[in-house]
């Protein structure tokens, strides 16, 4: 059976595309897949570093589209996760050296290799935008609960339906207790501006930063939140049914509840 | 080289089983027999029994021209039946209103355009006249019309109503709060109140651009019966 390609994008930058990539990736591994992440990024890579894997690269994505190697020669196998695999991006290059329909033909050649294959795409609308959906069968499109990203989403979400994709929303990074005290959108607000399907909505973490910059996988720390909403949106993309949403909540606040309620604080 | 300028002495159309012939009658009856007379006589055996009917186009009288013309054509040609047109009458007021309020629309043929669903960021919709969208218009988004707009769901993109310069045009939506609405040539930036309770519309009042509640300064709620636009 052929594997599934998962776009994900945000016309935005820096609204976590390359950590949900590589978390869901990885968490689709553990579910027990066998997973490519494509870092489609050209010119700025950087999903090897968050996995860690950046002393390991020899070929990348464009010698693959150019046929300068096999997938196989590109595809690094992650230090933890054994059916987890990355091709990397190329650093020097820009991204105008790959075609549609050269990124077409190797994407048919990654699912008959792998069930999952994740396509992280980088930050815009233009041509590297253009290669990394032109083979996906799914998308995710992920989004803060900012203004500015909102808006940039909402025009990804329109050009995915012109290429006939329906897309599944993250939220991301999502503050309850700005939340509450109004500063940010909620992510009843963002869904109901995008109204697309929602794959899963993760809140804002500090162990996502710690977790980039030492290369471990957020989804084996059982105790970061963020990790663990990615995990659930794995099992959702994996098919399984009536994985609960967790909407993330103000714990400081819920606790001074609780305490009252106990008559432990006043 | 054809003159536009006065109409021919004669003019003849085909007509149901016949023929119906034009005569300008500021022409002398002469010049209007000899015509006819060159023109059925080129018709020849088509003007057999042919029904034929007499038209002064826009003049009025010429009741006996019509009258001798009818006798000569019946004496030199084998026609069938020679009539006058029939007199336009012009319908009574009270009756035009009556057709307006239960017809008009029947025959009403509209440039409305009318979409359903989201208009997300990034797309632009171009209307020639109306524009009628039944969904929300996300941020980012831009409606173009040369009539009204009407959104039934939240308005929060661009929106231009009234496109080029017809001011008389409105904006509407159940949840009003554009980023910035121009009717005709009339621009305003949107308010930072975000969307009000009720549906409201924008309307240029005095070269500005006034917006108001739906429910409470309707502005056809004073029309007497609909008209089809």
């Amino acid at each position: 059976m052929e594997g599934k390609i998962i776009v994900v994008t945000s016309g935005k930058g820096g609204v976590g595309k390359t950590t949900a990539t590589s978390s869901i990736g990885a968490a689709l591994a553990l579910e027990g897949n066998r997973v490519a992440i494509v870092d489609m990024d050209i010119g700025l890579r950087n999903l090897d570093v968050v996995m860690g894997l950046e002393n390991r690269i020899v070929f990348n994505i464009v010698d693959v589209v150019l046929g300068r190697c096999k997938i196989e020669q590109a595809a690094i196998r992650d230090r933890r996760i054994d059916n987890l695999f990355l091709i990397p991006a190329s650093q020097s290059d820009n991204k105008d050296v790959l075609t549609t329909a050269g990124v077409e033909r190797v994407a048919k050649e990654l699912v008959k290799q792998f069930d999952y294959v994740i396509m992280d795409s980088p930050a815009g609308i233009e041509r590297g935008f253009e290669n990394s959906i032109v083979g996906a069968s799914e998308a995710l499109v992920v989004c803060t609960p900012d203004v500015s990203a909102v808006r940039d989403a909402d025009r990804v979400i329109g050009i995915l339906y012109s290429r006939s994709l329906t897309p599944k929303l993250v939220v991301n990074r999502i503050e309850p207790a700005r939340v509450k005290r109004g500063e940010m959108l909620s992510h009843e607000d963002v869904m109901e501006v995008l109204s697309i399907e929602l794959a899963g909505l993760v809140p804002m973490d500090d162990k996502v930063l710690i977790s980039s910059n030492t290369g471990t996988p957020l989804v084996l720390q059982n105790d970061s939140k963020a990790g663990q909403a990615f995990k659930r949106i794995a099992r959702r993309l994996n098919g399984e049914e009536d994985v609960p949403f967790e909407v993330p909540v103000d714990r400081s606040s819920m606790w001074s509840k609780i305490s009252k309620t106990f008559g432990l604080t006043q | 080289m054809i003159n536009f300028e006065t109409a021919a002495p004669v003019k003849l159309k085909g007509f149901g089983k016949g023929f119906w012939i034009t005569l300008n009658p500021s022409h002398p009856e002469e010049v209007l027999i000899s015509e006819i007379e060159k023109l059925f006589k080129k018709l020849k055996h088509l003007a057999v029994n042919a029904d034929v009917v007499l038209d002064v186009g826009d003049a009025k009288g010429h009741e006996d021209l019509i009258q001798r013309i009818k006798l000569y054509l019946n004496n030199h040609f084998d026609l069938g039946v020679i009539s006058t047109s029939p007199i336009k009458r012009s319908i009574p007021t009270e009756r035009i209103r009556q057709r307006d309020l239960s017809k008009e629309w029947n025959q009403h043929r509209s440039d409305v355009l009318m979409l359903r669903g989201r208009v997300r960021s990034g797309q632009k919709i171009n209307a020639k006249k109306h524009l009628v969208i039944t969904g929300d218009v996300n941020p980012g988004a831009e409606l173009i019309a040369g009539g009204d707009v009407i959104v039934l769901g939240k308005l929060s993109g661009k929106v231009h109503a009234g496109f080029p310069d017809k001011e008389d045009a409105i904006v509407f939506a159940l949840g009003f709060n554009p980023s910035h609405v121009k009717i005709g040539s009339i621009s305003a930036s949107g308010s930072e109140d975000g969307v009000g309770s009720s549906p409201e519309f924008a309307s240029v009042e005095k070269n500005k651009i006034i917006v108001r509640d739906y429910m409470k300064a309707s502005p056809f709620r004073r029309m007497p019966w609909p008209e089809a636009i």
